[in-house]
């Protein structure tokens, strides 16, 4: 209980004294381990979200000899800006919260992303009352509709299709293109909308597409994909430099072989990925460049 | 004999335990102008409120305060003498649109009390005086037989307040009016009833009193 | 059309304008029902909410809840207090205090978040920052009117201590305790919203059941919130406090994970806030003014002035929609028209219509109306009424009707709304600024309101260009809280009672 007490009182007097050197590194003994916090992007259903990070913490504390903790959060900005202010040292990021991340944060890196991120996807879908059928170019009669992004920082949900509604119609953004634009939040929630009909078009990231067909949450006489686009890189584990400091030199590429050596399907299923593979900064470079081209980022 | 108007029969009242009325009796006929009269505290008022609740549905009234409207216009206030007696829509449209016909009929009533050039006037705007004229222009307009006032006249002068009285006279059939004012009380009406301490201690036709006998009932003790 | 000249020129020259404004507002307004099946989730959202799940309520955000607010409300209050001597006498404090208040507690959260991350810290500032002003604003008034005779017959030469312990702090105690049991109220409203961005309270959960249609989750903790709020009289009290604060202090979540809270906030300060082209530029040097202004004019033309146009028109229809929802309720509470048994189920719609936080009520209506301004209109007219309708319905029955009053509809229209009209107006013109703010706050969910500008700068990680936007919605509620002042002032209506805290007189005060 008193610690409970002191995790409020000490923010509060170091933002009296304004003090810029009250790091908790130095503060604290070198033995007694703090816990490795980690959070990750709610893109789709909180319930499917605490199963995976769930298994994953278990998994990451054996592994690693530290304990570890998830820390769930509302919207991406918020697991960006956990990342940014030291909160959590370790996310799984979208392609884009992630360049923002490690923008925002000098020295971290990408360390491992899914087999399937390397060559992602985003589907448009679309309300079977549209009448607009599945075609392999994109497809330019979605102009005029309602359409609907997932979260505004989602990569597979935002960027990515934004910046391929850009290329189909070029001069034009996506307010001019559509009679509607909105922000459903997450890719869950965006095959819920455009199969209610609420929004007749939506952009969604593939792989939860298929993971909630699989739940059977989708129904396919009311929605369906119209067009697969292009493969771009996309989620990633990130992790700050701090670590280093924190678990000893080494750490990162400990954490590294561990989230690689995932091996178990109950923790990869929840993920909708195979595996996850080894991964660098400079395999997202293409992301910043679209980011920048779209206007989301300086 | 004319038959009686309003009936009340060991009529009792309290307030908080504090008893106000000791069985009071009182028989009022039609065509009667009775006066009530006695000290503040005397009952008179909560007798009046008995007479009201008596007969309501022959009963003009004139509260004690004017009890207007204060935001709303001279006119709609003397017009809410008549509401029950007209239909929901008609007095929602009153309200933002009144017809013509209603409009010279509270005229002609305000006339009556002096105020026809106030008929648009805010009612808030009035000094106290004009607020009591308003107030009785609304029991008049109301035109139901019994015409009850408390006070109805204690902020005008003597001459105003009897020529205010003597158009209540003319157009109601009955009155039963609490007065302070003992000259203009012997002048208007044709009987006294004096209370005192909750009690009808003094019930005699007009014609046979005069300042000196009412003095004791109803001036300052002392 | 003389007739139409009504007799209250003021009064119903501000109505007039202010329907006209509604009316204008309407044209422009997107009230397009996009969900094509809101009766499906509707009945489902029902059949939930009669099957509460009590056992599924994650007992420690209760208590979290109740924490915040109590620890959020009793600094605020605690700072509101002593800003509260020195307010009416020093122009930078009233200035403080405004800007303070102007923010609401959700912008607080989200700039705070980036310094101290998801930490009860965070929770607690979010709420006693603005509080702080609302409370110094408030107690400086209640200092302002109370009844001095007493002080001034103090033999010359009492102490100031013991001049306010003897001849004022008596007067002022019940109104202080009135106005800080309220706020209290209010910051478990605001406590519960600031769970829908992830702080650990009940609204944390409630979203989540909202959003995944957990609907007899959702229930329960609903009807959790509502019985605290009832009951807050119980346990909310002299004798609680020291109790109440030192547990909250106890039972405040463990942070997960230590921000480094010194270096957060001086690259908050000194780089995230300061506008892009001013970072590591001279403060004086020509060319970084001149990038500035070709940053800061994009900013002002794309998004602080439709930002505004869309706050300004959401919160003019609200507010008219407020006004017309407050006159047909209150007769609900009202002795006259509702009767002895009709009241108190008139009482209890209207606290749990308050209790509700508008910011809940927009996210449910959102998610079965689909995006457009309607859910918004109808979340702050359906609190809002609730609230002034439930304040009006007391005075309503302190009204001293005349014996022969007539009745019904003939009552409402010629004797209580004509006599409650100047008070009616008070509570309208007093509430317009905290619609402001919660239409801005309401972009988040996405209207284009200004609080759509910020999420969207927040979500691309542009501060500078969120605190512009944030420091726009300060201004404006300013504005508008200086003009409902002026308005209050004009129809002479500036002294009757706002503080929806206030004991009326005649009310018997617990």
């Amino acid at each position: 209980m008193l610690r409970r007490f002191f995790t409020f009182a000490l923010p509060l007097a170091a933002l009296s004294a304004a003090a810029p050197a009250a790091s908790q590194d130095s503060a604290r003994p070198p033995l007694a381990r703090p816990p490795l916090v980690f959070t990750g992007i709610p893109d789709q259903d909180e319930s499917r979200l605490v199963e995976r990070f769930g298994k994953v913490a278990t998994y990451l504390e054996a592994r690693l000899g530290v304990p570890v903790r998830y820390i769930p959060v509302k919207n991406y900005p918020a697991a960006v800006t956990a990342f940014t202010n030291g909160q959590v040292q370790l996310a799984w990021f979208g392609g884009f919260t992630g360049v923002q991340a490690r923008k925002a944060v000098p020295g971290s890196q990408a360390i491992a992303q899914g087999a399937e991120d390397a060559a992602f996807k985003t589907y448009l879908i679309a309300n079977a009352r549209t009448g607009l059928a599945k075609a392999p170019e994109f497809p330019l009669g979605v102009a005029g509709k309602t359409f609907t992004f997932g979260s505004r920082a989602s990569t597979s949900g935002r960027l990515m299709p934004e910046y391929f509604i850009r290329q189909a119609f070029p001069g034009k953004t996506p307010e001019t293109v559509f009679s509607r634009v909105g922000f459903s939040g997450d890719h869950s929630r965006t095959i819920q909308v455009v199969q209610s009909g609420a929004f007749e078009v939506g952009a969604v990231d593939y792989s939860v597409w298929d993971l909630d067909t699989k739940a059977g949450k989708v129904d396919a006489g009311a929605v369906s994909v119209i067009w697969e686009s292009p493969a771009f890189p996309d989620y990633q584990w990130t992790v700050r430099s701090d670590v280093e400091k924190a678990y000893g030199a080494g750490f990162t590429e400990k954490l590294r072989q561990a989230l690689v050596g995932i091996a178990d399907p109950a923790i990869l299923e929840p993920f909708g990925r195979t595996k996850f593979i080894a991964v660098d900064n400079a395999a997202y470079d293409p992301l910043i460049a679209v980011g920048q081209s779209t206007g989301l980022l300086d | 004999m004319a038959e009686p108007a309003i009936r009340l029969a060991g009529a009792s009242a309290s307030y908080g335990g504090r008893v106000v009325l000791h069985g009071v009796d009182l028989t009022i006929r039609r065509g009667e102008r009775v006066a009530l009269m006695g000290r503040s505290g005397a009952g008179k008022s909560t007798l009046i409120g008995l007479i009201q609740a008596h007969a309501p549905g022959e009963v003009a009234l004139v509260p004690q305060a004017a009890a207007l409207v204060r935001t709303l216009s001279v006119f709609h206030n003397v017009y809410m003498g008549r509401l029950d007696r007209r239909s929901i829509l008609h007095n929602l449209r009153t309200l933002a649109l009144p017809a013509r016909a209603d409009l010279d009929a509270v005229a002609a009533v305000l006339a009556r009390v002096g105020l026809s050039e106030h008929l648009r006037s805010k009612a808030g705007a009035l000094s106290g005086g004009q607020q009591q004229r308003v107030s009785v222009a609304r029991a008049l307009y109301n035109g139901r037989p019994i015409l009850v006032g408390d006070e109805p006249v204690s902020a005008l002068d003597r001459q105003q307040g009897g020529a205010v009285l003597a158009e209540m006279a003319r157009t109601h059939e009955t009155l039963v009016l609490a007065l302070h004012d003992v000259a203009l009380a012997l002048e208007h009406a044709g009987r006294i009833v004096v209370l005192n301490a909750g009690r009808i201690v003094l019930d005699a036709p007009a014609r046979d009193l005069d300042g000196a006998a009412l003095a004791p009932f109803y001036e300052t003790a002392a | 059309m003389s007739a139409l000249r009504l007799p209250r020129p003021g009064y119903a020259a501000l109505s007039r304008w202010f329907l006209a404004g509604a009316l204008a507002a309407l044209l422009v307004a997107d009230l397009h029902v996009a969900s094509l099946n809101p009766w499906a989730d509707l009945r489902r959202l029902l059949g939930g909410l009669v099957r509460p799940d009590f056992l599924s309520v994650e007992g420690w955000s209760v208590v979290y809840t109740v924490a915040f607010a109590v620890l959020g409300v009793g600094l605020g209050a605690g700072a509101g207090f002593l800003l509260a001597i020195p307010f009416a006498r020093s122009r930078t404090v009233r200035g403080v205090c405004a800007f303070l208040r102007a923010i609401h507690e959700l912008f607080w959260a989200l700039l705070l978040m980036q310094v101290f991350g998801l930490s009860a810290t965070t929770g607690i500032l979010a709420i006693a920052l603005p509080y702080a002003g609302i409370c110094a604003k408030v107690y400086s008034e209640i200092i302002d009117e109370a009844d001095l005779s007493a002080l001034r017959v103090l033999p010359a030469g009492t102490g100031a201590v013991s001049a306010f312990l003897y001849a004022r702090l008596p007067d002022v105690a019940a109104s202080f305790r009135h106005y800080t049991l309220y706020r209290f109220e209010c910051g478990m409203r605001s406590t519960l919203v600031l769970g829908f961005i992830g702080l650990p309270t009940m609204g944390f959960h409630l979203e989540s059941a909202f959003r995944q249609g957990r609907y007899g989750e959702a229930a329960a903790l609903l009807l959790v919130f509502y019985a605290l709020i009832g009951s807050r009289r119980l346990w909310v009290r002299g004798a609680t406090l020291p109790v109440l604060a030192l547990a909250s202090l106890l039972a405040l979540p463990e942070t997960v994970g230590a921000t480094d809270v010194g270096a957060s906030l001086v690259r908050f300060l000194t780089h995230d806030i300061v506008p892009a082209p001013l970072r590591n530029a001279d403060v004086l040097d020509l060319a970084a003014l001149a990038r500035l202004w070709a940053w800061f004019r994009p900013i002002l033309t794309d998004q602080v002035l439709p930002g505004a146009g869309q706050t300004l028109v959401l919160a003019q229809i609200a507010l008219v929609a407020t006004a017309i929802g407050a006159l047909a309720l209150f007769p609900l509470t009202a002795r006259r028209f509702s009767g002895r048994l009709g009241r108190p189920a008139g009482r209890l719609l209207l606290v749990v219509v308050r209790s509700t936080p508008e910011y809940m009520l927009a996210y449910v209506a959102l998610q079965l109306l689909g995006p457009s301004m309607l859910p918004a209109i109808l979340a702050l007219a359906i609190h809002n009424a609730g609230i002034v309708g439930f304040l009006l319905g007391r005075h309503a029955d302190d009204l001293a009707y005349r014996a022969d009053a007539p009745t019904g509809l003939n009552l409402y229209a010629y004797e209580t709304v004509p006599r409650l009209y100047g008070q009616f107006l008070a509570y309208l013109l007093y509430r317009w600024e905290i619609i402001l703010r919660e239409s801005a706050i309401f972009g988040i969910l996405g209207v284009a309101t200004l609080g759509f500008y910020v999420d969207a700068a927040i979500s691309e990680l542009r501060l500078d260009v969120a605190a512009v936007l944030i420091l726009a919605t300060a201004l404006m509620a300013i504005g508008i809280d200086a003009l409902s002042r002026a308005l209050r002032r004009a129809l002479r209506i500036d002294t009757l009672p706002t503080r929806l805290s206030a004991p009326l007189p005649g009310a018997t005060s617990p």
